[in-house]
């Protein structure tokens, strides 16, 4: 099964389906209009928050997505579970196309997609108590009386490991650990097969982070689970990763099964992104050479030519990475890169990083 | 003679629940052109232990207690305005949100400036001058041009410099980084270390880093004390602290951190949360949540000693010398595993 989309001609993706994945998101595409005027808006440029994004999620897995702040993975987020409209591109769903689907269509799928978000504070309303908003989404899907709601709940409480008793709180009486825990439990509460999850630890403490990233892995053993996990924080998303995708100004630069990603970054941004992490170890942290990146993130609403990441790349060619947009090629089983200049090994420092070879420069343009 | 040396700080804040000891008995010192780590979870007291020594701490409030000798001068009896003196010129403070930290409506020129006057009988242009020098130090890029710019017109990585340039602009002999990295990005993260790293060698400065990144402690800390519900539970020289560790807490720490160079099937996972500071446990404060509490760790509180083979290594812990080598060679070897 393969798809055209793309309406400026160079985004053309083609996507090899082979009909199993719960998630395929192809060519995603979200601007955000720059107004001016107060009566007549007129949009005199756009953000390109999230500009063309391909990947597909099989059941089960977990995808995760990094990259630094104002790399559209939020916004990527908000577009899969339709709480953004997409500007282009394509969703689907296990199988079927939810781009466009009506607000009531949504509702059905809804019970099949859930998010946890990042601020355990912010996402919780502090008025209703913790059974009100762990059993909303009950609910509003009309699954079950109000009895059995209740029940289900604090069977919810129980899996995520609070107190069933706790149900008559309110979300003040709770430290943020246990907040993100009853997140959790709303996600959880419809059975979704696929949960979005949008930064949900960054908000916390290391001791507790652990506590709910264990949570997590554990509730995708029991209930065979599909996640999404956003994170900006690189041992994070290793550890609880199948395969992660790592973006810049709203594109792929890199996407790879784990340990292929952190062993073999072949994008010089993934490599300057892993080189950065500091070690928790005195001799290996101080042995490492971080590949320091020039400057900060260009903004999205004007976003360098070609390659995007050209301005501070280390590998940077004149004529080249600034005139022709680099494509998405493979390098090996399910590992793709956008980059003229793939690295040849790793680690590299900054030295080696500036001396490009080309040998696999010239390979085939990726297919899938 | 250390350059601060801080003896049984005690801080406590009058609140409408009670009193809150934020700080409760803390004790190290920094030496010349060293850096401290400080390391724990929020609510361990790292950061008031700071604003205490810095006298920072709303008057009205709080009450602390204890010493603080700065080159031997006692700042928590100083007066308000000696405190002044010191404060921004011989010592000052990098914090965690640069954001919140600058005032928005002045150009950073400006405040730079101001930070100059204060301390010193120069000229506006001989202050901005050396506001200019410092922002080429911290790698401001056109820093001619930017230097009349408002904070809101720079990124936060810039305005992180920013904020060291201002810190650094009276070639202070201390300084206090408060979480400077936390809200940034990991790129920028390594441009602001790098720098702090760099400018530690020019100026030979002291720097006393509070973080709960223990990555960042171990690349860039000399000495790490390791703080739990406002006491010290551990404290070492960094290489110490990394390949012997003597503290539950300090395993649970590192045990829970997932990380690039380890493969770890599952986290180590410290039960519970923190406690409460307004009615800690008594004994051991992290008895609660500890794997291998035992019946004194309830009763008891355990004072900060050194430990049996390197008295310089000091941890607050009642078990025996075997199991905590034994558990920490453990937690160390498990995360030693190439990933």
């Amino acid at each position: 099964m393969a798809t055209e989309q793309g309406s400026n001609g160079q985004m053309e993706s083609q996507m090899e389906l082979h009909g199993d994945e719960l998630l395929v998101v192809d060519g995603v595409k979200k601007y955000f209009p720059i107004t001016r005027g107060i009566i007549f808006q007129k949009a005199i440029a756009q953000v390109q928050a999230v500009d063309g994004v391909s990947f597909t999620i099989n059941p089960g897995e977990t995808l995760g997505i990094v990259g630094e702040s104002g790399c559209g993975k939020s916004t990527l987020a908000r577009c899969i579970v339709r709480l953004l409209e997409t500007t282009a591109g394509r969703i689907l769903f296990e199988g079927r196309d939810i781009t466009h689907v009506s607000r009531q269509g949504m509702r059905p799928i809804r019970r099949e997609m859930t998010m946890i978000f990042q601020d355990p504070y912010a996402s919780l309303n502090p008025r209703k108590r913790v059974g009100f908003t762990v059993g909303e989404p009950l609910e509003v899907h009309k699954l079950g009386t109000p009895s059995e709601v209740k029940t289900r709940v604090q069977e919810l409480l129980e899996v995520v490991g609070l107190n069933p008793e706790h149900y008559n709180r309110f979300p003040h009486e709770f430290s943020g650990g246990q907040r993100q825990r009853i997140g959790v439990a709303r996600a959880l509460a419809v059975n979704p097969k696929l949960i979005v999850c949008d930064e949900p630890v960054s908000a916390l403490d290391v001791s507790v982070q652990a506590q709910i990233l264990n949570l997590l892995k554990d509730l995708q053993d029991d209930f065979g689970l599909t996640y999404v996990f956003i994170a900006h924080d690189l041992n994070v998303v290793r550890h609880i990763s199948d395969r992660v995708m790592v973006m810049y100004l709203g594109q792929v630069s890199e996407l790879a099964p784990r340990d292929a990603l952190y062993r073999e970054p072949k994008h010089p941004y993934t490599g300057a992104l892993l080189s950065a992490v500091p070690i928790p170890n005195p001799e290996r942290g101080r042995a490492r050479e971080p590949i320091v990146l020039e400057g900060d993130v260009p903004s999205p609403v004007n976003p360098p030519s070609a390659c995007r990441f050209h301005p501070r790349c280390p590998r940077f060619v004149e004529g080249h990475c600034d005139v022709e947009e680099p494509q998405l090629r493979s390098f090996g089983e399910g590992h793709i890169a956008k980059c003229h200049y793939p690295l040849e090994r790793w680690p590299m420092t900054s030295a080696e990083m500036r001396r490009r070879g080309s040998a696999e420069a010239h390979e085939e343009p990726v297919q899938a | 003679m250390a350059l601060l040396e801080v003896k049984d700080l005690r801080t406590s804040f009058k609140t409408e629940d009670g009193i809150v000891t934020a700080v409760d008995g803390v004790s190290f010192s920094v030496e010349k052109g060293q850096t401290l780590g400080i390391v724990g979870e929020s609510g361990s007291g790292k950061s008031v232990t700071c604003l205490t020594i810095m006298g920072l701490n709303a008057r009205r409030s709080t009450m602390s207690s204890g010493e603080a000798l700065w080159k031997g001068k006692d700042l928590i009896r100083a007066k308000p305005s000696q405190l002044r003196k010191i404060r921004g010129d011989e010592m000052s403070m990098i914090f965690q949100d640069p954001m919140t930290s600058l005032n928005p409506v002045h150009t950073i020129g400006k405040q730079l400036v101001e930070a100059v006057q204060l301390h010193r009988d120069v000229t506006v242009r001989v202050a901005k001058a050396r506001a200019l020098e410092l922002l080429k130090a911290v790698g401001i890029p056109k820093a001619e041009a930017r230097i009349d710019d408002y904070p809101h017109q720079f990124s936060g990585g810039m305005r992180q410099r920013v904020m060291i340039a201002m810190a650094l602009i009276n070639d202070p002999d201390l300084l206090i980084a408060d979480e400077p990295t936390t809200a940034l990005d990991v790129t920028t993260q390594a441009q602001i270390l790098n720098l702090m790293k760099r400018l530690q060698d020019d100026f030979g400065s002291a720097i006393i880093m509070i973080t709960h990144d223990l990555g960042v402690v171990a690349e860039t800390a000399d000495d790490v004390v390791v703080m739990y519900a406002a006491k010290v539970v551990e404290h070492a020289k960094v290489h110490d602290l990394f390949n012997r560790p003597q503290h539950p807490y300090t395993w649970g720490l590192m045990g829970s951190l997932p990380r690039l160079d380890a493969d770890l099937e599952r986290l180590v996972q410290i039960p519970g949360q923190p406690p409460s500071l307004l009615r800690p446990p008594g004994g051991c404060r992290f008895h609660p949540r500890c794997p291998y509490v035992m019946g004194v760790c309830r009763t008891t509180d355990p004072p900060l000693l050194g430990a049996e083979r390197d008295p310089s290594h000091l941890q607050a812990c009642h078990l025996d010398q075997e199991t905590k080598d034994r558990e920490g060679t453990k937690l160390v070897e498990a995360t030693m595993a190439e990933a």
